[in-house]
């Protein structure tokens, strides 16, 4: 810190400091019980934060164009359904393709919906939250959905496995984060959705064409959350039809977190990992703390406006606003 | 109103003809449901209850579904209150908001049978019975079961248990937990409960609790979970953390938690079946309006089943 002057420890401060609210959280859980650094709870934590933490990765996108997307919950369970029941009949070679393929068609729906025909993106993806849920009860027939041959079967790879020692779910949030970093932050395509989000009028007079920018924004949606059904489908092998219910809005709270605005044009795909380690942490830390459920709950949305509220004072450099 | 009228006496005016013709009385039962489709235990109650109407030719069924929507049930209400059926069996969407429209029913003369989940208890004086799975019992069982198999490990004197509890402010996750914690210290007091989380009824949620559990206690050599898919949920959690030799106990046995049974994975958990559930509720609906005296709370049986006795159980079908 020695030849750190004070403006340049400032100036790290407000760029990261949820990353500091994050470092402050862990400090505290592991005060109040120590086996929460144990490799084996944080591999555990990541890993299962790993579901939310992929499908808050496409919706970051969706947020960062000035738009929202609730139904992610949704298609997630629609995902995980449509994959297991594919498996048993079809063999998971063609299955995880096929799920991909009608996922993705949702969100091409959902993207022209919001993107070419310019409709409010709470109100679609609001609806489709339960169309898609009701579309998922219909293909199901409300059955759980189970895999017969749970031993044999090579599918559990992607929720059970591990690659250089290291839980496959893991890996593939990881490998997707870098790949969807580096589209948003280092690509022409990346600039246009911030600019799209930041100042639609002024994009559009840019030559940036508008709907297709947003349109790509919920493929990209989609492919995520076909991705976090894969990886949910492949770690239980069975699922209720519920399995992603009320996710949207935990998804939606880890890329605010993040510092994303819900007005659209900031964010960035490392602030959203972090918000959802944020979250994937309090969860797990709570529940080693021993708190009863009940106050839980409260517990968990006190940290995370301390969370924000951090974040804001460290980028404005005080405590509360001078101009109250 | 005229047209509703005339439609309500040819209704009756059929259901006469049809008490006429039949040797026995025929007797037109309606029953509005919960959500059918939401889950696989609704889904075959409903196929259950259709089979076992058509097999009683005294019975003549209107089935409906509310889908899990309180205005809707209450619509249906009304509408079998209209139809003059002869009684009632309702599974309440909500405990609570339905008591006005079971009132009403009670007051035109129809009585009313609840089924699966009862409703509060200020409206107990409007219903006839009530027919379902008797959740504290379930929870007592389960605790037996725990400590049986304990005993015949040996372990009964210093064993450890964790509890996966349902959904936070639920019927019958409360009754459970209640059957449970009353129970096990009665049949093995040496038994410590160190402590108890939601599963929400979700097999990803009791993932999750599980493995927080396993982290913070390296000793657990019991499980309860309120329902077999958070039963398996925390079986998957433990197998993947590679620990072995606890003991899975659940409740409402479904198929995934019986295939772990047979794997010699999971001990054992409460057979309920919902093909019983609604043949019970329409039994209870019989007895009642062929004047048999029926218990309030009608509850029907729901056996322990472990891999020891499981050959007498089928495979449930959700």
């Amino acid at each position: 810190m020695a030849g750190l002057t004070k403006e340049q420890i400032g100036g790290f401060l407000a760029r990261q400091g949820i990353l500091v609210a994050f470092v402050v959280f862990m400090i505290g859980f592991t005060l109040a019980n120590a086996r929460f650094l144990d490799p084996d709870n944080i591999m555990g934590v990541v890993r299962s934060s790993a579901i939310l933490g992929v499908m808050a990765l496409g919706v970051t996108f969706v947020v960062i164009s000035g738009n929202l997307d609730l139904s992610v919950g949704s298609m997630m369970s629609f995902s995980t359904i449509v994959v297991l029941d594919l498996h048993d009949k079809i063999g998971p070679t063609l299955a995880i393709p096929a799920m991909f393929a009608m996922t993705l068609c949702l969100g091409a729906f959902i993207g022209f919906l919001v993107g070419y025909l310019k409709l409010n993106s709470l109100i679609v993806t609001l609806g489709m939250l339960s169309a898609i849920h009701g579309l998922t009860l219909t293909y199901s027939g409300g059955k759980n959905m189970d895999i017969a041959d749970k031993e044999g079967t090579w599918f559990k790879v992607f929720g059970q496995g591990d690659a250089l020692g290291i839980p496959v779910p893991i890996l593939l949030f990881v490998l997707l984060a870098v790949v969807l970093g580096a589209l948003l932050s280092k690509t022409p395509f990346g600039r246009k959705v911030y600019a799209v989000g930041g100042n639609g009028t002024a994009a559009t007079f840019s030559g940036i064409r508008r709907a297709r920018v947003v349109f790509t924004c919920y493929l990209m949606s989609a492919l995520c959350v076909a991705t976090a059904g894969l990886i949910q489908a492949s770690r239980s092998l069975g699922s209720q039809n519920t399995v992603g219910q009320g996710l949207e809005l935990e998804v939606l709270a880890a890329v605010i977190l993040g510092g994303a605005s819900l007005m659209g044009g900031s964010g960035t795909i490392f602030k959203t990992v972090i918000g959802v380690l944020i979250l994937g942490f309090i969860q797990n830390g709570l529940l080693l703390v021993g708190l009863q459920f009940y106050v839980q709950f409260v517990v968990t949305w006190v940290i995370i406006i301390l969370a924000v509220w951090l974040d804001i004072a460290a980028k404005r450099g005080k405590l509360w606003s001078p101009i109250a | 109103m005229k047209i509703r009228n005339a439609l309500a006496m040819s209704t009756a005016a059929v259901t006469l003809a049809f008490a006429g013709s039949a040797s026995a009385e025929t007797w037109t039962i309606g029953i509005t449901q919960n959500n059918v489709g939401v889950d696989s235990y609704q889904t075959t109650y409903e196929k259950a209850f259709i089979a076992a109407a058509d097999a009683n030719p005294n019975v003549d069924a209107v089935v409906l579904d509310a889908g899990g929507d309180v205005a809707r049930q209450i619509a249906q209400m009304e509408d079998l209150i209209q139809q003059e059926v002869d009684a009632i069996i309702i599974w309440p969407t909500n405990g609570e908001a339905v008591i006005p429209a079971v009132r009403k029913a009670h007051k035109a003369g129809i009585p009313v049978v609840v089924t699966n989940s009862n409703i509060a208890e200020q409206g107990f004086d409007f219903v006839a019975s009530f027919s379902g799975p008797d959740n504290i019992t379930q929870g007592s069982r389960s605790a037996e079961i725990m400590c049986d198999k304990f005993k015949a490990m040996g372990i009964e004197n210093e064993a450890r248990v964790v509890q996966i509890s349902g959904q936070p402010g639920y019927t019958t996750a409360i009754e459970r937990q209640k059957g449970f914690d009353d129970r096990l210290p009665e049949v093995c007091p040496n038994v410590t409960l160190v402590e108890t989380q939601p599963g929400d009824w979700n097999r990803e949620k009791s993932q999750k609790v599980m493995e927080a559990f396993l982290v913070k206690y390296d000793d657990i050599d019991g499980v309860y979970a309120g329902d077999d898919n958070m039963g398996v949920g925390a079986l998957n959690a433990a197998k993947a953390a590679g620990r072995e030799g606890i003991i899975f106990v659940g409740a409402t046995n479904f198929s995934v938690g019986y295939e772990a049974m047979e794997r010699g994975e999971y001990w054992g958990s409460i057979y309920q079946s919902p093909v019983d559930d609604a043949e019970a509720a329409l039994e209870t609906s019989i007895d009642i309006l062929n004047g048999t005296e029926v218990p309030f709370l009608n509850y029907f049986d729901t056996p322990k089943i472990t891999q020891d006795n499981m050959g007498d159980f089928t495979k449930p079908v959700f």
